[in-house]
């Protein structure tokens, strides 16, 4: 199954379409700064970073086989401001499993925007991407992360406790799951 | 790391490296399905144990990580193979390592598992210095989170459908220890008996 979705994605405040390369100051904007870097594998970004990380990501915008990543940039309809960043990885095929993800610039925190797209990513997966279960991670310590996944409906399946080290550090991990039913059901209530 | 001392001795069992004469014991467990579910390769065929055996007569040390330590489960009173054990050293910077084990259901509800677990657990820390250890089982194996939970394991992960095993979805749930949880007393109890002798 080959998926190109037609973007962008509308929800009420907010357009989620393919970055450009006009969006490399916005990106920098986020991905440079030390507190949204915390919790990602990568270390902050530099300005060059952003602009190849860009440069992937206009191609990611389809699923063809598995692996294949959906990001898109997330801006608000109003004005096209860049706030932040999501994305859909097509873990299984076989299994028919997704990978959620997200990155928001902190000075747009608070409104329900990354609950806003990424309720739209669900859609996506569980519509469009015929997915039976979707998944995402996030340091224990990250609690907007997993307070965020908890608003989607989504349970906490795991947390590993010094399975690995983090940057130095024993890593704390939770991983949350919603299944298709779950999501279906929501969706109706 | 020191040198490995085999056998290991617990109150019924004698924990001890593979031969290939194990054959006949090991295929009377290794082919059920529920031990499938967690070996490297399926068995399906007495050649496939045989194979089997021959791999698991080699795993009789950690030398580096993602190498595994295999070893049968032998009963002291009558020498009769009831099962196996085996820890996967997985990664060395962090110190993690997965115990895997299966018996032959003619023999199991006697507690062997749990000495053979105890002892490797004991091993994985002591020995090998392992920080974390973990254990995956069937979400449905009500015997392996019994046992599990009597080791005094926590319960990390419970994944429901993430993946298909033998075209059903599959439910699985991961268990662990850290060093520091495991028998916290140990060392109380060291000074108590070597008090004692003097």
């Amino acid at each position: 199954m080959a998926l190109y979705p037609d973007f962008p994605l509308s929800t009420e405040r907010l357009r989620l379409r393919p970055f450009t390369r006009g969006d490399v100051d916005g990106v920098f904007a986020y991905r440079g700064r030390d507190d949204v870097a915390r919790y990602l594998f990568d270390p902050p970004l530099s300005r060059e970073e952003c602009a190849l990380a860009i440069q992937q990501r206009t191609n990611q915008t389809g699923f063809l086989e598995e692996g294949d990543r959906i990001v898109l940039a997330v801006e608000t309809a109003e004005d096209g401001n860049l706030v932040g960043e999501v994305s859909l990885i097509w873990r299984s095929v076989e299994a028919r499993q997704g990978e959620l993800g997200w990155i928001f610039h902190p000075d747009h925190h608070g409104r329900g925007y990354a609950t806003e797209a990424t309720n739209a990513l669900l859609e996506l997966g569980f519509g469009a991407a015929d997915m039976h279960r979707i998944y995402a991670r996030c340091d224990a310590r990250n609690e907007p992360s997993w307070r965020l996944m908890e608003r989607l409906g989504m349970r906490r399946e795991a947390h590993f406790r010094e399975h690995g080290l983090f940057k130095g550090l024993w890593d704390e991990e939770f991983y949350y799951a919603i299944l298709r039913d779950e999501w279906l059901s929501l969706r109706h209530a | 790391m020191s040198s490995l001392r085999l056998p290991i001795g617990t109150d019924n069992l004698v924990l001890r490296p593979f031969k290939r004469c194990d054959l006949d014991a090991v295929r009377r467990y290794h082919i059920l399905p529920s031990v499938q579910r967690y070996v490297e390769r399926p068995t399906r065929y007495e050649e496939d144990v045989a194979a089997a055996i021959a791999i698991m007569c080699s795993q009789v040390d950690l030398h580096r990580p993602g190498e595994t330590l295999t070893l049968a489960m032998v009963r002291k009173d009558d020498a009769v193979l009831v099962g196996h054990v085996s820890l996967k050293w997985s990664d060395a910077t962090a110190g993690q390592g997965e115990l895997r084990f299966a018996i032959d259901p003619a023999h199991s509800g006697k507690g062997y598992l749990t000495q053979a677990l105890t002892a490797m657990i004991d091993l994985a820390f002591d020995h090998f210095r392992i920080h974390r250890l973990m254990v995956r089982c069937d979400g449905r194996s009500h015997h392996s989170i019994k046992l599990m939970q009597k080791l005094g394991m926590r319960l990390e992960a419970h994944y429901r459908e993430h993946a298909l095993f033998q075209g059903e979805w599959d439910e699985e749930l991961h268990f662990a220890v850290l060093d520091r949880e495991w028998r916290p007393n140990a060392k109380v109890q060291e000074l108590h008996a070597r008090a004692r002798v003097a």
